[in-house]
């Protein structure tokens, strides 16, 4: 025979939906960060160890096999340079593909005035001074441009961290935004239980005592209400990659929205995060509602 | 025991409900606080059980002046008193059983150490066949007896009530009076502010009287 010294909270449902939906959107942005994260190392790795050599034809329509000649110089210079393993130029069908996607294909791909590629992979940790082969492209093929990819790997990188610093910031304010939710209950719980906590306090429990009375309550029931909002967002995520395994074409560029199980791990610590919130949130409360009294 | 010097108590600014209070318990006595209803006597307990601080005077409990004790101190102090408070407070979500065993919980007893002292003390008040009743299902004067319990279940030094037969008849009442002189003959220190003054004849114990907050009358116990 041994009751709980606070009764059973009733009353705390909305708290659970609040701290449910908090766990949700925190996974989302958590899971939004885990994916920008992937996508950035993805991008960084499809084009790491890579240049590539436009012949940029002239805007006023120059000949076909001058663009042809200037490529043919081209990738033999990139062939006699040290540290690039492999040069493709792309057929012409192969540089439509590219574009495709964007502006569809027919007739009016075969109009546009693209620029012939090469494409060169170098040796792992081959440092290949960029400015001279440049200089060096140019002196063969005037209309070459070289790209070795730093400014579009840059940018793709500030996009990801920009969401990924985002989603934190995001999940800084749902912790603040669920801290405030819970103080604000305990506080509410406390007031509505004030006869409880006088007369633990008159009965001589210490501050200690009384918030273990209630705490508990918040950290069980801030944990189960997060493992719902928690759960939710993972099925959601799984029924993207499902999606996605189901053949349904993904946006190009944009990274597989499922998350693998070890990203799902960190959704799963989410629950144990708001119950720690919940927790030390109801207990700072409680304590410091208990040094007011006499 | 229990020392009060010049004690004076006001609520807000309201005016003095008791003036210039002065009088010791001396450790193992038993007393009965009388007055008329308003007279300050709940005031008065209240500063005897810390549940307020006095605004004027000098309280001394268990030999800690209580202006200059260390919070930190003052629930150890409280551990050592049982109070009978007039309205019960009686936990409504927790047994009678339970709520009998909270200040033993709170000395951090384990349960298997204090059932039976518990079982034993409920049957002692009446109550041995209600241990797992809830207080609403209780009676007001059976409330009046798991409060009482509640009181005197640690044993403490000192034990203040206030009108803690206010609610039952005169058989219980004296079962509950012989329980506190029971308690009282272990060395605990009694005070109980009562009107009864039938009892107050029959046991004849040191009486202190007020009347306007003040203490107008200390009658030694009569042989």
């Amino acid at each position: 025979m041994r009751g709980r010294i606070a009764p059973r909270e009733a009353a705390a449902a909305p708290l659970d939906v609040v701290i449910a939906i908090m766990a949700f959107l925190a996974a989302l942005a958590l899971g939004a960060s885990l994916i920008a994260e992937r996508a950035a190392e993805g991008w960084r790795e499809g084009l790491a160890g890579r240049l590539t050599v436009q012949i940029i034809p002239s805007p006023n329509g120059g000949a076909k096999d001058r663009v042809m000649a200037e490529t043919r110089a081209a990738a033999a210079v990139l062939k006699t340079t040290q540290g690039i393993v492999t040069v493709t130029p792309l057929s012409e069908s192969e540089t439509q593909s590219l574009v495709e996607p964007w502006i569809g294909g027919g007739a009016l791909i075969a109009d546009l005035p693209l620029p012939s590629l090469i494409d060169a992979t170098l040796s792992p940790g081959a440092k290949i001074d960029l400015a001279l082969l440049a200089r060096r492209l140019k002196a063969a093929a005037p209309d070459s441009v070289l790209d070795d990819h730093t400014r579009w790997i840059g940018r793709l990188r500030n996009l990801a961290d920009g969401i990924v610093w985002s989603a934190y910031f995001i999940l800084a304010l749902i912790a603040i935004a669920t801290a405030a939710t819970v103080a604000f209950a305990t506080r509410a719980g406390l007031e509505a239980h004030h006869d409880i906590v006088a007369l633990l306090h008159q009965m001589g429990a210490r501050a200690g005592f009384i918030a273990r009375a209630f705490e508990w309550h918040y950290l069980i029931s801030a944990l189960l209400a997060a493992m719902i909002g928690a759960a939710v967002a993972a099925v959601l995520f799984s029924m993207a990659g499902g999606l996605e395994l189901a053949g349904i074409e993904p946006v190009p560029f944009l990274p597989p929205m499922a998350l693998r199980i070890s990203e799902l791990a960190w959704i799963a610590a989410i629950p144990a995060a708001a119950a720690l919130i919940a927790w030390a949130t109801a207990r700072i409360s409680i304590l410091a509602a208990v040094s007011r009294i006499y | 025991m229990v020392r009060f010097e010049s004690v004076g108590m006001r609520f807000g600014s309201g005016p003095e409900v008791l003036r210039d209070v002065t009088f010791v318990l001396e450790a193992g006595s038993f007393t009965f606080l009388t007055g008329p209803s308003g007279a300050g006597k709940t005031t008065l307990l209240k500063l005897m059980y810390l549940g307020e601080p006095p605004t004027r005077g000098l309280i001394n409990l268990f030999g800690n002046d209580l202006a200059t004790a260390r919070r930190a101190d003052f629930p150890e102090l409280r551990r050592r008193i049982g109070v009978v408070f007039q309205d019960f407070r009686l936990l409504d979500h927790l047994s009678a059983f339970d709520n009998v065993a909270l200040p033993l919980r709170l000395a951090g007893r384990q349960p298997e150490d204090y059932e039976k002292d518990v079982d034993e003390l409920l049957g002692w008040v009446g109550l041995g066949g209600k241990l797992n009743a809830k207080p609403a299902t209780l009676s007001g004067g059976e409330q009046q007896r798991v409060a009482i319990a509640r009181a005197v279940v640690a044993r403490p030094d000192l034990l203040i009530a206030d009108e803690p037969t206010g609610n039952v008849d005169a058989d219980i009442a004296q079962r509950l009076i012989r329980l506190f002189a029971e308690l009282n003959r272990l060395g605990t220190t009694v005070l109980i502010a009562t009107h009864d003054r039938v009892l107050i004849e029959r046991t004849r114990a040191r009486e202190m009287r007020l009347v306007d907050g003040r203490l107008v009358e200390l009658r030694a116990p009569r042989a």
